[in-house]
């Protein structure tokens, strides 16, 4: 672990935020600034709750500065708190508003379109349902088994990664992915 | 290879290999697997029905003042005193002295005398003497008993 660490370029940019270099924070925060948010909107189905609990990861990492160890890989540790925020908000119940948004979510948010050809209003809408429902598969999903398939599928996560983040072993992470997929599979069949 | 879905072995090769994502050696054995195994070439195929469809959904743009609000929220977060750094290596210390102090004060005996044990022993000797003491009380005097010259 001790080479795999040394490698770790973020834990190095962490010491020297730690060492007091603000650039070095700049530089994680736009590396990461990305990928947490969209983690988090993806986890509490909420962009402004998204963008707050982000703000949340990157401030407790800036204030953790002076006591970070790099005993595991950077990312694990973000994403561990990233997790640990959004996991608190969902239980909290704090999702209600959430919900009540994505119940009239279906005409927010870009859908993914095919670059070679405008697609007419028609195909946009079908579209824009069709990822209505995967959000609304997703959010049906326990919130563990939430967090294992978004490090999973947009992440590209490792099992023993997400197991790390979640605070768990390898083959519990095994078990959440297929589960979470069983379920996924029935819900989205319709769309093949 | 056995079957990832009968034998619950490996059934991850087959999430990684509907992803893309195994490696070449691997997806070679699902794919031969596969031609026997309709049980698998179905979990596949309705996993890369769940894998596209996810890949759908893209996120919101993030809002263009991100880091303005979250360099103001860094600013705002004061770093530690002096005496907040002197007091944190202290909290471990105070608990438990407080436990200690705390622990002492429960089991100091108070004004209520303790109650002694008693043994079986003891109470069955106590139970004696009073049988004794009451047969005591009714034998009659020892003249009584007496016997009468001849």
């Amino acid at each position: 672990m001790g080479a795999s660490l040394a490698l770790d370029c973020d834990a190095q940019l962490m010491l020297r935020v730690k060492d007091g270099d603000g650039a070095s924070f700049a530089l994680l925060l736009d590396k990461y600034r990305v990928s947490v948010t969209h983690f988090l909107y993806r986890m509490v189905q909420d962009q402004p709750v998204a963008e707050e609990l982000a703000q949340e990861v990157f401030l407790r990492v800036y204030k953790s500065r002076e006591t970070y160890e790099p005993t595991a890989k950077f990312t694990t540790w973000l994403y561990r708190i990233a997790t640990h925020l959004a996991l608190n908000w969902l239980r909290d119940g704090k999702n209600e508003r959430g919900q009540e948004r994505l119940d009239e979510a279906a005409d927010e948010g870009p859908v993914r379109e095919l670059p070679d050809r405008a697609p007419s209003v028609e195909q946009r809408m079908v579209q824009r349902v069709k990822v209505d429902e995967v959000r609304r598969a997703v959010a049906a999903l326990p919130a563990k088994q939430r967090a294992a398939v978004l490090m999973h599928k947009y992440e590209e996560m490792e099992y023993s990664q997400i197991a790390k983040i979640l605070n768990c072993s390898e083959s519990a992470v095994k078990s959440l992915l297929f589960r979470a997929y069983e379920t996924l599979r029935v819900r989205l069949a319709h769309m093949a | 290879m056995d079957c990832p879905i009968k034998t619950q072995e490996n059934r991850e090769w087959l999430l990684d290999y509907s992803a893309g994502r195994l490696d070449r050696q691997h997806a070679v054995m699902i794919e031969q697997h596969m031609e026997t195994c309709p049980d698998c070439a179905r979990f596949v195929r309705d996993q890369r029905v769940v894998w596209e469809a996810l890949g759908q959904w893209e996120p919101q743009e993030i809002s263009a003042d991100f880091n303005r609000r979250l360099y103001q929220k860094v600013g705002q977060a004061k770093p530690a005193s002096w005496l907040q750094l002197l007091w944190r290596p202290l909290v471990p210390v105070v608990a438990a002295c407080l436990l200690i102090v705390a622990s002492v004060a429960l089991h100091t005996p108070t004004a209520t005398p303790p109650v002694e044990s008693v043994e079986p022993e003891q109470v069955e000797r106590t139970l004696d003497d009073l049988q004794m003491l009451r047969e005591l009380a009714l034998t009659p005097p020892q003249e009584a008993k007496t016997p009468q010259p001849m």
